[in-house]
């Protein structure tokens, strides 16, 4: 069944000099319940623009975004969003961080603070409840995002670049930690990257974007079982395959 | 051997931080001492107390906070109501400048609606008030508006028009504090807080209030000094009958100078205190921000 559909979306800006920027023109895709869809594209090809998009925080220019059919009109109450750039509220500790939607929703001190630190043992923070996000690391605070994200419990997860900032394996934990959850909690996550190799670890489908305008022209099905062998000839191969079509795209433009 | 080393480094470490605090006593010393002593030298020389009292006759005022002054008071009786009258007029500031400036940042039209009129009014000065709010406010005191005619209490004491100059003074600071602060807000945290369910309501007490508290608290601080300025200027004018202000101009016009150097001495000791208190208070509440990376 169709989740998330997003058609023949456009999505333009008003530049520092009154010109038209054109981020996004004529995009669309389908995604179904459950799927975790990675979109690689390099850098400013509109990743973050289709992102905030789906999210509602945003409008497109032209073309529609529907969940379950329901075209979606101001903020998506069905999604939330992990920034690319770091997002905890400063002044909150960890649990409180965490907590921030089911205090949102009301959901009394005890039940919160018990339903936080599920999230809070999910992503391996046990016993940085107190901690201010001054206080952790990067990767730490990305985590804590996540977590936060998910205590939500949102249907649709988005995330742009949430590991970038971050050390290889820092980042390959993470990957790990985020593809577990993603299997135990059964939700459809839009994850944004431009680490094709991340995007071959997690994906059950990959998207390719080109720039100049921001569209979609490769989708990717990822067929490896999981846990994907990062060495095996079929990760390399499809690896080798986007490279390929990434660099195709910057060539053709940059003529 | 290397913990040998370690622990003469640490001792090393100590000795140093020993030595930095005692120069920093001994620095910020230095000059209190140069001026108390060129000021004995020229009291000694002088030798008019009307002109320039000893060290000794100050000290001695300060040592009697409780000793009645030229038939109006002591000194802790003076401070006690140009204190009362400061709090009462800048809780008005607060309770108003604070709600104000939220709506303001916040809100484009209600912005557009107040920031012409601030921006006339702020650069006129608060003592500028003062005779007009004689003029308008009488004598009256806060007393006398909630019908206690004949009263010795310290609301007996507040002028309308000192709290309303008061008021004034601590307003712009607060007010424009807050402004900044709410404007400062990142959106990105308002956009987190929105994608995670929070509603109108709950972005601005729980997202754009705290975030903005930093500054908040920052326009209090000034606020309060800036209070505690206008307020003595006030206390100095006529009409006023009480206060440190009117104890400091009663003992020049009868050339007690050892009482007016020791009433200036108190101003700025409450002014300093008035503004550490705020200053606890901010450490408490900000230190995210200070930290912040
Ligand atoms: N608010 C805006 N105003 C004007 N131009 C914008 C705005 N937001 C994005 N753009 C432009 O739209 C294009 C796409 O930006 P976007 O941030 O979506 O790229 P991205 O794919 O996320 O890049 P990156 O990988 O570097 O994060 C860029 O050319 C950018 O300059
Ligand atoms: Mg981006």
């Amino acid at each position: 069944m169709v989740f998330l559909k997003v058609d023949g979306i456009r999505k333009t800006f008003v530049g520092e000099h009154k010109e038209e920027i054109t981020a996004i023109s004529d995009l669309s895709f389908h995604c179904e319940e459950g799927e975790f869809l990675c979109i690689v594209g390099p850098t400013g090809c509109g990743k973050t623009t289709l992102l905030r998009l789906i999210a509602g925080l945003d409008k497109p220019s032209a073309g529609t975004i529907s969940i379950d059919n329901r075209i979606i009109e101001g903020l998506n109450n069905d999604a939330t969003l992990v920034f690319q750039q770091y997002s905890l509220f400063p002044w909150r500790n960890v649990i409180n961080n965490i907590g921030f939607s089911l205090e949102m929703k009301h959901i009394s001190r005890k039940n919160r603070y018990k339903e936080a630190q599920y999230y809070i043992n999910l992503v391996g923070l046990k016993g940085f409840e107190k901690a201010y996000p001054y206080e952790l690391s990067g990767g730490m605070q990305q985590r804590v995002a996540i977590a936060r994200a998910l205590a939500y419990n949102p249907k649709l997860l988005l995330l742009d670049e949430p590991f970038g900032a971050l050390d290889e394996r820092t980042r390959h934990r993470l990957q790990e930690e985020l593809l577990a959850l993603w299997q135990d909690q059964k939700k459809t996550v839009v994850f944004v990257t431009h680490n094709i190799d991340e995007a071959l670890f997690l994906a059950s489908r990959i998207l390719v974007m080109r720039d100049r305008p921001g569209n979609i022209i490769e989708a990717i099905t990822v067929n490896i079982p999981r846990p994907r062998d990062r060495r095996s000839k079929k990760f390399l191969d499809l690896h080798i395959g986007i490279r390929e079509i990434l660099e195709r795209i910057l060539t053709t433009n940059r003529k | 051997m290397i913990s040998a080393r370690l622990e003469r480094q640490q001792m090393n470490l100590n000795w140093r931080s020993g030595i930095k605090l005692t120069n920093t006593i001994v620095l910020a010393l230095i000059i209190p001492i140069i001026i108390v002593v060129i000021w004995e030298f020229f009291a000694v020389r002088l030798d008019n107390p009307a002109l320039l009292p000893k060290v000794e006759a100050v000290i001695d005022r300060l040592a009697h906070p409780f000793t009645d002054l030229l038939n109006t008071g002591s000194y802790l009786r003076h401070i006690v109501i140009s204190a009362s009258r400061v709090i009462l007029g800048f809780i008005l500031a607060m309770l108003i400048g604070i709600p104000l400036g939220l709506l303001v940042g916040r809100y484009v039209l209600v912005h557009r609606l107040f920031s012409p009129i601030i921006e006339i009014l702020r650069p006129l000065c608060p003592i500028a008030w003062i005779p007009f709010a004689l003029v308008i406010f009488k004598t009256y005191t806060v007393a006398e508006i909630f019908g206690v005619r004949y009263t010795t209490s310290i609301f007996g004491h507040i002028q309308l028009g000192m709290l309303f100059v008061i008021f004034y003074g601590g307003f712009f600071p607060v007010f424009l504090n807050t402004v900044h602060g709410v404007k400062s807000v990142k959106n990105i945290l308002i956009e987190s807080a929105l994608l995670l369910g929070a509603d109108k309501n709950q972005l601005f007490r729980k997202v754009i209030v705290p975030s903005a508290l930093p500054a908040i608290l920052t326009g209090l601080r000034i606020g309060l000094g800036v209070s505690w300025m206008v307020i003595i200027a006030a206390e100095m004018l006529p009409g006023s009958d009480a206060g440190i202000g009117y104890l400091i101009m009663f003992s020049y016009e009868l050339a007690e100078m050892d009482i007016l150097i020791a009433g200036m001495m108190l101003i700025g000791a409450v002014g300093a205190m008035l503004s550490y208190v705020v200053k606890l208070i901010a450490d408490q509440t900000s230190f995210w921000q200070a930290k912040e990376r």
